[in-house]
């Protein structure tokens, strides 16, 4: 039976279930007379809440656990005594015979999954079958029990309100989830990884060559330092440059000068800079700006200037940023009380003075707090750096030099053509739990700076 | 001043020695005065360069855009002479309609009488100035008009990439010497190019279109949504309003905000290990990307959420109470409804950055070469943004047109969806004061 028609029937039965417990509710009530903590269509959302929740959850269970069964039998047939042992081949031979029993592939590349296939549609078919079958089954007896239960006085209310709740909680618990799937992916894959590659070589390693890994000493191609320089040069210094001059001056005219008309117009104009998606800056970097900076080193007189120079990866994302970090300013100079700004104006210090000498100095803390956050989302970035920057590993401080940066290094391993199990593709996870624990650093540092600067002035 | 005006109260300190008052009106004050009032008005110039000049970057950028991506949408026809009759076209009329005519069609060998007419027309190497596809318009043509089997017609079909730019004024300048020449024999013209809103990828810049990547967005855009405002909405609902203070929730407040702080990349890396890796899901599939995405998106939906449900005044929760609505019926009944607009404006903005989301989606392998829109959300896709960074990569310079065409498509959606969002604000927003 397909996924849809059993999906379907099983709403049907729910929906029967809903009507009937519904229509006896209202019996109760009529006969008796009396009043009940629940409403019929309560009584009817719990029967219907029985008949569907059960055979759900086993169609969920069943979905996981029946391929392996399906294989389990598939093997059992005398033809799979052919197959090879253990290992990709075979493997392969399997799936392949999967895909021409659901019709899915373009034709047998093996000869031996063309005779396995039948046997996987039998096997399949079977398995669907009894799935089907325990799954209506479940939800007819489930739904049943529910129904019988039902009696004047039966307090159903309450238990939707419980499974309500349980809902609820399930649904906070994902993002609880969601973080243990991101730690323990990357840290089990990046412990592979470094079983391969000695963790020192990784971290304090200054050659960086992931093409070219020699068998015998992996870790000697693949020393990191250079992305993490690279990094740091194009995310936290050259975009730091361009964002946190414009971001801040901006917070400070469109909060202190102008006019309500034009902070009005002006403000949703610089976070249209925010939404602009990335993909778009890397074409506008590598289409635009990145000759630019190429013709303006030339003319300077760097003969050498790379066309994917970090100045150029940098300085757009600098541009990226100015919103954020011109939002995190607005809000730490709006944090301060304005008895401490009308006490200087009234000394008679001009407006730029007190913005210099008083609220700069008492918004600081906030400021930082920002630009650390604005720096954790610049290292980040990925697209602008995938298209702007090169793929080359140098240590360099010319800005018109080209460098790479750690998420592109992650794209560019995990796009080629390479195994699952290669230490190419480990690198990958072993990145990105270095990224990952150093943007964690980063807010966590810059949120505890800003809370405990907005506590002091409350 | 010096002294008490009360007799037994201390008098204050020892008194000041007399100070002639600052007489403002000597050179040296004035000169100070002038510059301070300058530093002011720098300070208050620079804030000013720097407004503008951050505007002037988007405007740069959307200018750029629009002068590079204008022209995808158009494109140059040729005025093709084809004598059908002599062209030796094996065709049963009586197969130009049904199912099998586009087969019938392609092995009557169409695509050589139209080079052979491209030759004769335009001289020998006529042929190369068709765009590869040429043959497809002029299948199209017969299909839709069988009549035309019997004469010699004039077909327009599209102009080779390098017969494009060159009539665009980008060209080489032999390129645009043919366009000259054509232009004066009134072969060629240039017009919209619904092809670009219709068809899918292809190695040719002439026939490219976004129809696929649109439809693969769209699709993962559904499974996010359908995923992401359930999850965020819940949470938000059980972590503002029943949530006990211990450390479970603390727990959970905890990953939600740094969730949304997590660099986009490593929710690829996480999409890879998890669904592909340890789930089997399809790879470069719309599903995965919708999943990826939405555990992307939910932090975003849910600090939105909680800060709308925030903002419902604690007498609405109190009167429902009072009236004895149960703790899920305040919630579902009053406290929820009144949030709605607000969670809405959150959702529209989180849905608008996953629109825009490209590396996450590259892990996941939805960066696969698509000629065909996918049918299901586990066919193989791509999406706007990444269908965007694979035309940015292509050496043949007609994709550079095509791909600030996207980029303009994309840029329309985020802006259509932005303004909805402050649109829903505006119209929605309750002030209980």
């Amino acid at each position: 039976m397909s996924a849809p028609t059993l999906l379907f029937l099983i709403a049907g039965l729910g929906l029967i279930g809903w009507l009937a417990a519904r229509a006896r509710a209202a019996t109760f009530r009529r006969t008796s007379g009396a009043r009940f903590s629940s409403l019929p269509s309560h009584h009817g959302t719990y029967v219907a809440l029985w008949t569907l929740l059960p055979a759900m959850l086993f169609i969920a269970i069943w979905a996981f656990t029946s391929p392996a069964l399906v294989t389990d039998r598939v093997l059992t047939v005398p033809a799979a005594q052919q197959l090879p042992p253990k290992g990709f081949e075979r493997a392969a031979i399997l799936s392949e015979a999967r895909n021409l029993a659901n019709g899915r592939g373009f034709g047998a590349f093996h000869p031996l999954s063309e005779t396995l296939a039948p046997a996987y549609d039998e096997a399949q078919s079977r398995y669907d079958w009894i799935g089907s079958a325990v799954a209506l089954l479940l939800a007819f007896a489930s739904g049943a029990w529910a129904y019988l239960r039902i009696k004047a006085g039966f307090r159903a209310r309450t238990r939707i309100e419980r499974v309500a709740m349980l809902m609820l909680l399930a649904a906070s618990l994902i993002a609880i989830l969601t973080t243990i799937g991101i730690v323990v992916s990357l840290v089990f894959e990046s412990a592979r990884f470094f079983r391969i590659v000695p963790i020192t070589d990784f971290l304090f390693g200054t050659h960086w060559s992931p093409q070219v890994i020699s068998a015998r000493d992996p870790g000697a191609s693949l020393g990191a330092v250079p992305l993490f320089w690279g990094t740091f040069f194009i995310g936290a210094v050259i975009a730091m440059i361009v964002a946190i001059p414009f971001g801040l001056m901006s917070a400070i005219y469109l909060t202190q000068y102008a006019k309500p008309a034009v902070r009005k117009w002006m403000k949703p104009i610089l976070e249209m800079l925010a939404g602009v998606p990335t993909v778009v800056y890397g074409y506008f970097a590598a289409l635009t700006v990145a000759p630019a900076v190429r013709d303006f080193a030339v003319w300077i007189g760097v003969s050498w200037a790379s066309s994917e120079s970090a100045l150029a990866a940098g300085l757009v994302m600098g541009v990226m940023i100015i919103p954020f970090v011109s939002s995190m300013a607005d809000d730490s100079i709006a944090a301060v009380p304005a008895a401490m700004r009308d006490g200087s104006l009234a000394m008679g210090a001009t407006s730029s003075e007190t913005i210099r000498k008083v609220l700069l100095p008492a918004a600081l803390p906030g400021v930082v707090g920002g630009v650390l956050l604005a720096i954790s989302r610049a290292i980040g970035e990925t697209m602008i750096v995938v298209m702007a920057a090169s793929g080359v590993a140098t240590l360099t401080l010319n800005p018109f030099a080209s460098t790479t940066t750690v998420t592109k290094q992650i794209v560019d391993l995990l796009t080629g053509e390479a195994e699952f199990d290669s230490a190419k593709t480990l690198a990958a996870f072993a990145l990105g739990l270095t990224l990952f624990v150093v943007t964690l650093i980063l807010n966590i540092v810059a949120l505890g700076v800003v809370k405990r600067y907005r506590e002091a002035y409350d | 001043m010096t002294d008490s005006l009360v007799a037994g109260l201390p008098t204050g300190p020892a008194p000041l020695p007399e100070r002639a008052p600052t007489d403002w009106r000597t050179q040296a004050m004035q000169a100070r005065i002038r510059k301070r009032y300058a530093a002011e008005r720098r300070f208050r110039l620079l804030g000013l360069m720097a407004v503008v000049m951050s505007a002037g970057f988007l405007a740069f950028l959307l200018i750029t855009m629009l002068i590079n991506g204008l022209g995808g949408f158009s494109q140059t026809e040729l005025k093709l002479r084809i004598d059908f009759p002599r062209a030796g076209l094996t065709i049963d009329p009586a197969r130009l309609s049904g199912p099998g005519a586009d087969f019938a069609l392609a092995a009557a060998g169409i695509e050589r009488a139209t080079d052979a007419a491209a030759n004769a027309q335009f001289g020998a190497e006529g042929y190369k100035l068709l765009s590869d596809g040429a043959w497809l318009r002029v299948r199209a043509a017969v299909k839709a008009d069988p009549s035309l089997l019997r004469h010699a017609a004039i077909v327009p079909v599209p102009a080779s990439d390098a017969i494009d730019l060159a009539a665009k004024s980008e060209g080489s300048p032999a390129a645009e010497a043919i366009v000259t020449r054509m232009k004066a024999q009134g072969l060629i013209s240039t017009r919209f190019n619904p092809n670009f809103l219709t068809s899918a990828d292809s190695t040719d810049p002439t026939m490219v279109g976004i129809w696929g990547a649109l439809k693969g967005s769209l699709f993962t855009m559904v499974v996010t949504l359908l995923i992401a405002f359930p999850v965020g909405v819940l949470s938000a609902l059980y972590l503002e309003e029943y949530a006990p203070k211990n450390r479970w929730t603390d727990l959970i407040e905890v990953s939600i905000n740094n969730l949304a702080a997590v660099p986009s990349i490593i929710f690829g890396l996480l999409g890879l290990a998890v669904f592909l890796g340890t789930f089997g899901l399809p790879r470069s599939a719309a599903l995965v990307g919708g999943l990826t995405l939405a555990l992307m998106t939910m932090p975003v939906i849910v600090i939105a959420g909680r800060n709308a449900i925030k903002s419902v005044p604690p007498s609405i929760r109190d009167a429902a109470l009072a009236v004895g609505a149960s703790p899920i019926q305040v919630v579902f009944h009053h406290v929820l409804p009144l949030a709605l607009p607000g969670i809405l404006t959150g959702t529209i903005i989180g849905m608008a950055r996953a629109l825009g989301e490209t590396a996450p989606l590259l892990m996941i392998g939805m960066r696969a070469f698509m000629v065909a829109p996918p049918d299901r959300i586990t066919d193989p896709a791509t999406v706007l943004p990444v269908q965007i960074f694979l035309w940015s990569d292509q050496v043949n310079r007609g994709f550079v047109e095509k791909t600030s065409a996207a980029i303009i498509v994309l840029l329309v959606f985020l802006l259509a969806m932005n303004g909805l969002a402050i649109y829903l604000r505006n119209r929605f927003e309750t002030r209980w004061s």
